[in-house]
């Protein structure tokens, strides 16, 4: 065999050069030496004439090339003694008729040119579908990999000219079936989601991989555009029903929001305490959903399985948590600012009262004690010689932050819906407007995620939506919108919308009118209301645009689309008819609603893009869009970190009212996860010279520490506390923060996400953008008249718990480990899923980023995320360990 | 018509509080059920248990339609109610008022979409026998506001604001005027000084007070009282102009600005126009107010080695310097530095000048005691008066006692013990034990240090005797600071003054000009120089004292 004809036959750039390797075949073995004489021999062979030699030698050949045990990192040996061969043959190869022993090279053929094909000629491919069409994995899987990824350039290739892809399928077909075999799923879903055939997975699934794949194809959903995710999650869907693994479907089912996928679970399953499970994880996700008796046949069932999403026990569930934590004394205000510890700056033993230190302690004590049903302000008992009585506190308060005081009495009760309702009932035959408005709230707020057949809410409310005094006008729509977030309930919204168009209303009764019916019908599309919205916008005269409420319409039109991406461009389309002043406004709250939660990086780059315009002035729609960055890519992790760093630029090179919006923006980001990195930037904000900057960055602080009781941010809080000492607003933002950080004295979270960070509730990320808007314009809402608007957060408020039940629903006391939630997307066998675990006995509290799993094999989870509320089931292989 | 009372006890968990008569009146159909209601308002209105209640049944109508539902009040649910379709829900709701004691207009029953009316129609409702209703609404008092409101600071006129605030006002820099506004910053903080203040009228001059002294009274007295009314600073530009009047080395200028100035020199200066004005010109003797307050007594003992002649002489002042040398690191030491001074003068022994030494000891104390701290010196080289930046320490509590002349020291003597037992009881000992073993301690003490005549236990009860009988306040020796000028900078005629003052509520504000800074006490102690921070110039102190 002589070299020059090798190089002369073919035109290999892969081709080694003759001197190493005149020097290479010195330093060879003499094993090897022999195995590379011996393929040199068959090379030789097999352009001998004899077809019964040819024979001989390509079986040899093949059988040299399989048997190689080749190593990862090298390539093997035969094909290595065969590459300078590779020419000669594909020559000979051209030359020879056809017959099996042509298809048989062909093999060979393919399987050199894995190391010898030049880039972009996909000969491997080529030769592939010449050949044999046997086993492919005979060959390895390094060469299964390489013809998949040709497989993918050849697919598009012919996409492109439209050529038939039948041969190209039947390959597909093997390799998926290959790969599912050998532990390498995603690499089947990457080849599938290329060539566009994803449905061919669900026959290739079995029960020891579907688990895997459905994690690699929920994960890669997050990264793929339009309508593909929705496709990736579908079969995900499918497979997970198919292999009965029910909640998982559900969960897959809540985030493409599709209610015929959920009702299919229902009716697919037939064991009861699964129903169950799934009512939980419906009724965290927080959505209305009435069960049929198609879905559970038994009335009793159904109305147990009803009650359970109606969220009717959360109250309870919560109160054990509480008590067994160990958290159920009520704390006052004073124990949180911890006022002791900074001396000499404390607020001088003031005489006397301050109405806006007053509110601020008004809503600290509602967001401290949210859900514990008792307090020291509200609920004390009257007769209380501290001076704690309820009455007494209420009036502390001046003329519209009795409003907020009456209703923190709601939040003191939040879900308890029985004896919530009979303590704000009092509060109804005051005589004082804001009393009323206060108590109208409060009922709202009680009744906030929880419903209940007798609608209380809106029999006690609907009344007073019409009375002739806005406050209490207000006070009755915004209890609506809180107690029926999402339950887009006819009945409400045809009470609601004639006042949308009602000329003589108020613009505050229109706003919040609009922001109650966004909330109710968050995420629907309704056409109804969105016109109803639209015409109102239309309405309001140049004057009224350029008041701060008017913020509002623009955001409850955009809660109606909220996340529902392309649906959104018709009323996208009609905005642009609107008034100049609030058109771009519009446009970007439409636009970040719309995509919020998707991970769209084009929106982001999109939204980000209009922040980079530097304004004439007077516009104001640049502080949506930097919020609709946060809202887009809060989604998954990496973006999230993206735009933690994009917002960082903004910073420094945005004019003041992008930098008024940055800390809202961080705070959305990292809700109720306090990453020191974001903590650090709001505590250099919260200095700023720039006093809305400074109150932003305060709140914001109180969000992402929001129900952590985290210790640096409230040392640090409480250090501002004594900075602003004297500016009463600002003191009043720190005040409000530091009730966050202690939210339900830190058993609660305000991420909308939820279940592994995997489903985002719409009506939590409502009722937190909703409060986000507000806090753009702080000096006109929250520190004017319109302070209730903080109570939109108690849509967020989610108890931050696993609690474990047995089959009767009473709480089951397991031990569980808790650390460190590890990705395992796309890792084969079964990898640890947290890292830096602690054994705890449930119910038990769960940070952000955390992850839980039975440290027990006594007993089996009926969810496969444990977050929330899980039904346990017996195991019944479990043994004692004597 | 029939009547029928039925009489029951009610048993509802702990609302024993009333007998319900149960009255059917059995009637015909077409009852007017607003008579009813009157009746029922009627005995409500009596407010005499027990209570009646009417329940309307008509027996004329053959076939009512009975509905049993289950009625959800707060926690409780209340099987099997019925409702009879043919009366009105009013009926219903007192049915539910026996229950739960919730008076019926104050009863709200939720059904699918509203409220339950009281005159509604049951069959237009919808109940369905089985039903779950709730019923919301309490039998607690309505909630009524109190008859007087908070008062909220907010609303709040500017003078009580300040009260609230727990401190004065801050004062304009008018330029390099913070020597000025430092020191009137800790003179304001002397109550005493403001009342007499006050008790100064316009009219009340005295005739052998200048037209300058009196109007920069006047100045003091409206300034401190602008200072107590407001919350935002003050500009004390009406006193400076009278000030720079009187004192016109006060005007000097330095390119066209108004020069820093002498904290200390504008003390003194002021405090020396307030003890011309303000001797109250009506009691016989003579009584000078700021000399009450802050003038000391000092004897001193004039010894010259050479001839061993010995003089004495009393003499008053304001303040006591301390002076600060290589070996002075505390105030004490300084203070007793600063009452021994050696001077020349002429012998007459001799008949030529001669060092004398002379020894000061305090005779007499005030109730303010002013020290300086003698921190600025005359430096020829550079022109100006330099600054010692030597860290002096100073207590917030200081014992001038061995300062004292013996004279003083006895009369202290029965005060002190007063104060220690007081004290000793505050910490909970048992107070003989503790003051007699102290007091042994102290007593032997004094003896070592002043080598006084008397001995131990007698001395001390002769000194009682001496003090006058009657509650009266005698000063005790020791004094707690209350007011700390400080200066940073190097040279007195640069840099800034601040004043650090004691609140009646016992927090201490920083007065940088205009910017009143709460401050920490701890804090305050640390002004004893030794750097480029600010250090004490003068320190106020307050005696503390005991009524006997």
């Amino acid at each position: 065999m002589s070299d020059p004809k090798n190089d002369a036959g073919t035109s290999q750039p892969k081709a080694p050069a003759k001197d190493p390797k005149k020097k290479e075949e010195e330093d060879l073995s003499e094993e090897d030496l022999a195995l590379k004489q011996q393929l040199e021999l068959y090379v030789e062979r097999v352009q001998d004439s004899d077809p019964g030699l040819q024979k001989v030698a390509l079986e040899s050949m093949r059988h040299e090339i399989r048997t190689s045990t080749s190593s990862m990192t090298s390539v093997p040996k035969p094909l290595k003694f065969l590459r300078p061969h590779y020419g000669t043959l594909k020559a000979f190869y051209e030359t020879m008729p056809d017959s099996d022993l042509k298809k048989y090279l062909s093999d060979i053929l393919s399987v050199l040119a894995l190391t010898m094909s030049a880039e972009g000629e996909r000969e491997s491919l080529k030769y592939r579908l010449l050949g044999s069409e046997g086993d492919i994995g005979s060959w390895g899987h390094e060469y299964v990999r390489n013809l998949a990824g040709e497989i993918s350039q050849e697919y598009i290739k012919r996409q492109s000219e439209e050529a038939p892809i039948e041969d190209l399928m039947e390959l597909v077909q093997q390799i998926v079936s290959f790969h599912m075999k050998h532990n390498a799923e995603p690499e089947a879903v990457d080849l599938l989601m290329e060539v566009e055939d994803l449905d061919l997975l669900v026959e290739h699934v079995d029960k020891t991989n579907f688990k895997r794949t459905c994690l690699y194809l929920t994960s890669a959903a997050r990264y793929l555009p339009g309508p593909d995710d929705m496709l990736v999650l579908d079969i995900a869907y499918t497979i997970y029903l198919k292999f009965e693994e029910f909640a998982s479907a559900l969960q897959i089912a809540l985030s493409l929001d599709n209610m015929q996928h959920v009702r299919q679970v229902f009716t697919s399953c037939d064991n009861l305490l699964k129903k169950m499970q799934f009512c939980y994880i419906l009724a965290r996700h927080g959505i209305t959903f009435e069960l049929d008796d198609e879905m559970v046949a038994d009335d009793d069932d159904r109305e147990a399985l009803q009650d359970i999403i109606n969220n009717t026990k959360l109250s309870e569930s919560y109160l054990t948590l509480a008590r067994d934590i160990e958290v159920m004394e009520p704390k006052s205000p004073e124990d949180i600012y911890k006022a002791h510890l900074l001396d000499g700056r404390a607020s001088a033993g003031a005489s006397v009262d301050s109405a806006r230190q007053n509110l601020a302690a008004t809503f600290v004590n509602a967001f401290v004690n949210a859900g514990f049903g008792q307090d020291k302000l509200m609920t004390a008992p009257a007769d209380s010689s501290i001076g704690g009585s309820t009455g007494n506190w209420l009036f502390k308060n001046k003329e519209h932050g009795k409003t907020s005081a009456a209703a923190s009495l709601g939040m003191i009760l939040l879900w308890d819906v029985d004896s919530g309702l009979a303590q704000i009932d009092k509060y109804f035959h005051s005589n004082d407007n804001h009393v009323i408005a206060g108590a109208l709230l409060g009922v709202g707020i009680v009744n906030c995620g929880v419903k209940n057949d007798c609608d209380p809410a809106l029999a006690l409310l609907s009344e007073y939506i019409s009375k002739e005094d806005s406050s209490v006008r207000i006070g009755a729509i915004m209890g609506l919108g809180i107690a029926y977030a999402g339950a887009q309930n006819e009945q409400i919204r045809s009470s609601l919308t004639p006042i949308l168009n009602d000329a003589k209303a108020p613009l505050d009764v229109i706003a919040f009118t609009a922001i109650s019916l966004g909330l109710i019908y968050v995420g629907s599309c309704n056409e109804e209301v969105a016109q109803a919205i639209i015409f109102a916008l239309m309405d309001r005269s140049e004057s009224e645009l350029g008041e701060p409420l008017t913020r509002l319409l623009p955001l409850a039109l955009g809660l109606l689309y909220l996340g529902k991406q392309e649906s959104v461009e018709a009323t996208a389309e009609v905005s642009k008819t609107f008034n100049e002043k609030i058109r771009k406004y519009c446009d970007m709250t439409l636009l970040s609603c719309a995509y919020a939660g998707t991970g769209n990086v084009l929106k982001v780059q999109n939204l980000l893009g209009h922040c980079a315009q530097h304004l004439e002035k007077g516009e104001t729609h640049q502080g949506p869009a930097v919020l609709g960055i946060a809202m887009v890519a809060m989604a998954e992790e990496l973006g999230l970190e993206m735009s933690i760093r994009s917002l960082e630029h903004l910073l420094q090179y945005g004019e003041q009212n992008i930098r008024r919006a940055v800390p809202l923006a961080l705070g959305l980001l990292c809700i109720s996860n306090p990453k020191v990195n974001v903590m650090d930037t709001l505590s250099r904000l919260s200095h700023d010279s720039d006093s809305e900057v400074a109150m932003a960055a305060v709140i914001s602080l109180g969000l992402i520490g929001a129900g952590t009781n985290n210790a640096r941010i409230a040392g640090m809080l409480r250090n501002l506390s004594s900075y602003y000492y004297k500016d009463a607003s600002l003191l009043f933002c720190v005040r409000i923060a530091q009730g966050l950080v202690h939210l339900g004295k830190g058993l609660l979270t305000l991420n909308p996400y939820h279940s592994d960070r995997f489903l985002l509730s719409p009506t939590a990320l409502a009722g937190l953008v909703t409060m986000l808007h507000a806090c753009l314009d702080m000096k006109a809402m929250v520190l004017g008249k319109y302070h209730y608007i903080l109570y939109f957060i108690v849509l967020a408020m989610q108890p931050r718990m696993l609690m474990t039940v047995d089959e009767n629903l009473k709480p089951l006391s397991v031990p569980v480990r808790v650390g460190q939630a590890v990705d395992v997307v796309g890792q084969a066998g079964r990898p640890k899923t947290i890292t830096g675990f602690q054994t705890h006995s449930t119910p038990v509290l769960l940070a952000a980023g955390d992850r839980a799993e039975l440290a027990t094999e006594k007993y089996i989870p009926l969810s496969p995320i444990l977050e929330g509320h899980v039904i346990l089931k017996e195991n019944p292989e479990y043994r004692e360990d004597s | 018509m029939t009547y029928r009372i039925i009489t029951r006890t009610e048993k509802n968990r702990g609302r024993r509080r009333f007998l319900g008569f149960l009255l059917y009146i059995n009637k015909r159909k077409n009852t007017d059920f607003r008579r009813a209601k009157i009746l029922f308002l009627l005995f409500k209105q009596n407010k005499k248990t027990p209570i009646l209640y009417f329940f309307f049944r008509s027996i004329a109508d053959s076939n009512p339609i009975m509905l049993t539902v289950s009625v959800k009040w707060q926690k409780e649910v209340f099987k099997s109610v019925e409702i009879d379709t043919s009366q009105p829900p009013y009926v219903f709701k007192c049915q539910l008022y026996d229950l739960t004691g919730v008076p019926p207009e104050r009863q709200k029953i939720m059904v699918k979409g509203g409220l339950l009316k009281d005159d509604a129609d049951w069959s237009t409702v919808g109940v369905k026998q089985g039903q779950k209703l709730m019923m919301m609404g309490t039998a607690d008092e309505v909630v009524k506001a109190p008859e007087k409101g908070p008062v909220f600071m907010e609303d709040l006129p500017e003078e009580e604001q300040v009260a609230s605030l727990g401190h004065s006002a801050g004062l304009f820099n008018l330029g390099n005027t913070c020597y000025m506004n430092s020191t009137v910053q800790c003179l304001h903080s002397v109550p005493e000084l403001k009342s007499s203040l006050v008790k100064y009228s316009h009219s009340g001059r005295s005739n052998d007070l200048d037209q300058t002294s009196h109007m920069l009274t006047v100045a003091t007295r409206d300034l401190f009282n602008e200072l107590d009314k407001s919350v935002k600073p003050v500009a004390p530009m009406q006193f400076w102009m009278v000030l720079r009047k009187k004192y016109p080395q006060f005007s000097q200028l330095h390119n066209g600005v108004f020069m820093q100035q002498d904290a200390e020199e504008c003390w003194t200066q002021l405090l020396y126009t307030l003890s011309q004005s303000l001797r109250s010109p009506g009691s016989s003797v003579n009584v000078d107010t700021v000399k009450d307050l802050f003038g000391i007594e000092l004897a001193s003992r004039i010894h010259c080695q050479e001839s061993g002649e010995e003089s004495s002489e009393t003499e008053s002042t304001y303040s006591l310097k301390c002076h600060i040398s290589q070996e002075v690191n505390h105030l004490h030491e300084g203070l007793k530095h600063g009452l021994k001074s050696e001077l020349e003068k002429a012998s007459p022994a001799l008949g030529r000048s001669a060092i004398y030494f002379k020894e000061s000891r305090i005779n007499g104390l005030p109730r303010y005691l002013t020290i300086q701290f003698v921190r600025f010196f005359w430096k020829r080289e550079s022109n100006q008066k330099a600054k010692i930046l030597r860290k002096v320490d100073y207590p917030l509590e200081l014992d001038v006692y061995d300062l004292c002349s013996d004279e003083l020291r006895k009369q202290l003597e029965g005060p002190r013990q007063i104060l220690r037992d007081e004290e000793g009881k505050k910490l909970g000992l048992k107070a003989n034990e503790k003051s007699s073993s102290s007091k042994d301690g102290d007593v032997k003490m004094t003896d070592a240090e002043g080598s006084s005549n008397a001995g131990g236990e007698s001395s001390v009860a002769a000194s009682q005797e001496g003090v006058p009988a009657g509650k009266e306040t005698c000063l005790t020796g020791i004094y707690d600071l209350v007011a700390v000028l400080t200066h940073k900078g190097r040279s007195a005629d640069s840099g800034h003054y601040v004043a650090w003052v004691k609140q009646e509520n016992g927090k201490w504000i920083e007065f940088d000009d205009d910017n009143p800074i709460p401050q920490r006490e701890e804090d305050i102690v640390k002004l004893s120089g030794g750097g480029d921070w600010h250090m004490a110039y003068i320190c106020m102190y307050k005696a503390r004292t005991v009524s006997m």
